[in-house]
This record gives structure tokens, C-alpha cells and sequence, in this order.
């Protein structure tokens, strides 16, 4: 899609045009959710980034000026929404122990689980975040070099060396895995 | 643009950036990388092996879809269109009728109106009952300041 008819479709969504509405969250929906599950690693958690991504962009409409791709900017939204989700999930230090909650799962989502993590997903999640982001956008979303690095607010040159040092652990794995 | 100073380690460089696949590097290097891959097939076999079996593992990825009802949430909360805007008389009859006019109670209540004001506007002119009927009286010879009751 052009850059102008991508703001034409934005201008009348912004103006409450349904149609134009449903075609950029149909367009634009998917990547937000696989850029956001890559990181969260939580279909839930990624569906609510998603959510509250467009729910800025109904906000961020109006004022819309067409310096970057809609996909990009609704990146850079969901990535950022991802990053304050993983920081608050780091842990913490308590005194006590809070009191343990029965997580326990039933076999066949246990077995479900393992195998969703024995796959590429499972080499992805364990690579450092920004590395992952590169990653995602880059190699699995198709974005270029500029696109995805202005969604990471980072250079050119320094998503080459994020893409790259990715690359690298990955092939180191594989190699292991093989050997 | 294109950049002509594509050499054989930068090109090592965007494959372990970006991958086998020429379509993937940057666009302003791509045909004189491309160019360079060519001029030296032997120099770029092994890191193109390791590229694409690297490729191919990220191909394999398993991503779950997102419930059917997201868009549907996705849309609730998309901005509505204003509403139209509405003539001089529509903002009138807005303001009479707040609850929408209804051309049969709205008749009523204006045949209503008409009739006190012009009752109303009738009485202040002064032109009352009593020298109505006085007018009335003297065109009969009637002393209308007769009490008939109390001459009996």
C-alpha cells in the first residue's frame, strides 16, 4: 500500500469510517500480535498489547502526520507496551515469600506447553530482548533495515549488530544441536 | 541510491545480518552485493550455507492466532463518525422538543401557546369586557350602571 493511500485510509478512519477502520486493523493487527507474542511469549498478554496499541492509534489519528508507516508506528507502540510488561515482570527481591498459588497444569496443556517451547520459539525467547525485537522485525516481519530501526529508535548500524550477534547464538545452538 | 563500495567482508557482514536471501538486505547495497556474491560464489558458500539453514529454522516458526473476537474489541473502541449537522430549524425544533417533535403533540401544544398569547395580548389593549358591553347597552337605551336587582 502507498503512502498516500495508507493516509487517505487513516484520514477517514480517524473521521469514524468503519470500513476504513476494519481494513487497517485487519492489515495491521496480525504483525502487532506476532511482534508482541514473540516477547511476552503469552497469547493473552500479547492479544491485550495489541488492544492497547490500537486504542492509542484511535487516539493518535486525528493528529496523524504520515512520516512513518502505520505498521512501523503501531511497532514501536506495542514493543514499548511489551518492554514495561517484561520490566515489571522481572523478579523481586521480598522478605517473605508470598504465598504459592496452585499453577498447576493438566498433563495434555503441560505437554502442550513443552512442545510450544521446543521449537524456533523456545531460541527466541531465550535471547536478550533487544536482540529478539531485531529479530522479529526484521527477519520474520519483513521490515527493512530504517523501518525496523526507527520502531526500535536505534540506528541502522546498531540493529546490524543486534540482527547480527542474533544471527550468531542462534547458528551457535543449531550447531550444538546438530553436534 | 546504490552503493558501488560493496566489498567481499561487507557482504559476509549482511549475510550474517540479514541472511541468505539478497531480497532481505538493505536495498541501497543490495545489487552490488549481489554483484560481489556473483564475482565470488566460493567465497560466500559456507557463511550462505549456515545463512539458510538458519532461515529455514525461522521459517519453521509456530505462532498461535489471536481469538477471532480481538478485532472485534479492536473496533469497539475505534472513534465514531460525528454527528451530521443539523439546519437552523433543526436546532430550533431541538430546543422545543427535546424529545423529538412530534407534529401532533406539537400542534396542540402550539395552538395552545397562540391561543393564551392572543388571549393575553386581547386583555392588555384595554378594549375589555365592561366597555364592550356598555357600547352594548347604550345602543338599546339600557343604563348598563342599572343594579336591576336592587330598583325592584
Amino acid at each position: 500500500m502507498s503512502g498516500q493511500s495508507e493516509f487517505d485510509q487513516i484520514t477517514r478512519a480517524a473521521s469514524g469510517d468503519r470500513a476504513a477502520q476494519a481494513a487497517l486493523v485487519n492489515r495491521n493487527m496480525p504483525i502487532v500480535f506476532r511482534v508482541a507474542f514473540r516477547m511476552l511469549q503469552d497469547r493473552a498478554e500479547a492479544e491485550d498489547v495489541t488492544q492497547e496499541t490500537f486504542l492509542r492509534a484511535w487516539k493518535a489519528l486525528p493528529d496523524w502526520q504520515p512520516k512513518a508507516k502505520f505498521s512501523t508506528w503501531a511497532c514501536t507502540v506495542a514493543l514499548n507496551l511489551c518492554r514495561d510488561r517484561l520490566r515489571k515482570k522481572k523478579p523481586v527481591l521480598m522478605d517473605e515469600l508470598p504465598e504459592r498459588v496452585d499453577t498447576a497444569q493438566r498433563p495434555e496443556e503441560a505437554l502442550s506447553s513443552q512442545q510450544a517451547l521446543q521449537g524456533i520459539e523456545a531460541k527466541l525467547a531465550a535471547l536478550p530482548e533487544r536482540q529478539r525485537e531485531a529479530l522479529s522485525l526484521c527477519a520474520l516481519e519483513g521490515m527493512t533495515n530504517i523501518e525496523a530501526a526507527a520502531a526500535m529508535d536505534v540506528s541502522v548500524r546498531a540493529l546490524e549488530s543486534l540482527l547480527a550477534r542474533a544471527r550468531r547464538t542462534l547458528r551457535a545452538e543449531l550447531a550444538g544441536e546438530r553436534g | 541510491m546504490t552503493t558501488d563500495s560493496v566489498t567481499i567482508d561487507r557482504v559476509l557482514e549482511l549475510i550474517a545480518a540479514y541472511g541468505a536471501e539478497p531480497g532481505g538486505w538493505p536495498e541501497d547495497e543490495r545489487s552490488s552485493a549481489i554483484s560481489v556474491l556473483n564475482a565470488h560464489p566460493d567465497r560466500f558458500a559456507e557463511a550462505l550455507d549456515d545463512a539458510r539453514a538458519l532461515d529455514a529454522l525461522l521459517d519453521s516458526e509456530d505462532m498461535p492466532e489471536p481469538s477471532p473476537m480481538l478485532i472485534e474489541s479492536i473496533l469497539a473502541g475505534a472513534p465514531t463518525a460525528p454527528p451530521p449537522r443539523r439546519s437552523l430549524f433543526g436546532g430550533l425544533s431541538d430546543l422545543i422538543f427535546p424529545q423529538g417533535a412530534r407534529w401532533p403533540a406539537g400542534a396542540a401544544l402550539a395552538s395552545l401557546t397562540m391561543g393564551l398569547l392572543g388571549g393575553y395580548a386581547y386583555a392588555s389593549t384595554g378594549v375589555g369586557y365592561d366597555q364592550a358591553d356598555a357600547a352594548y347597552y347604550a345602543a338599546f337605551g339600557i343604563d348598563s350602571g342599572t343594579d336591576w336587582l336592587s330598583a325592584e
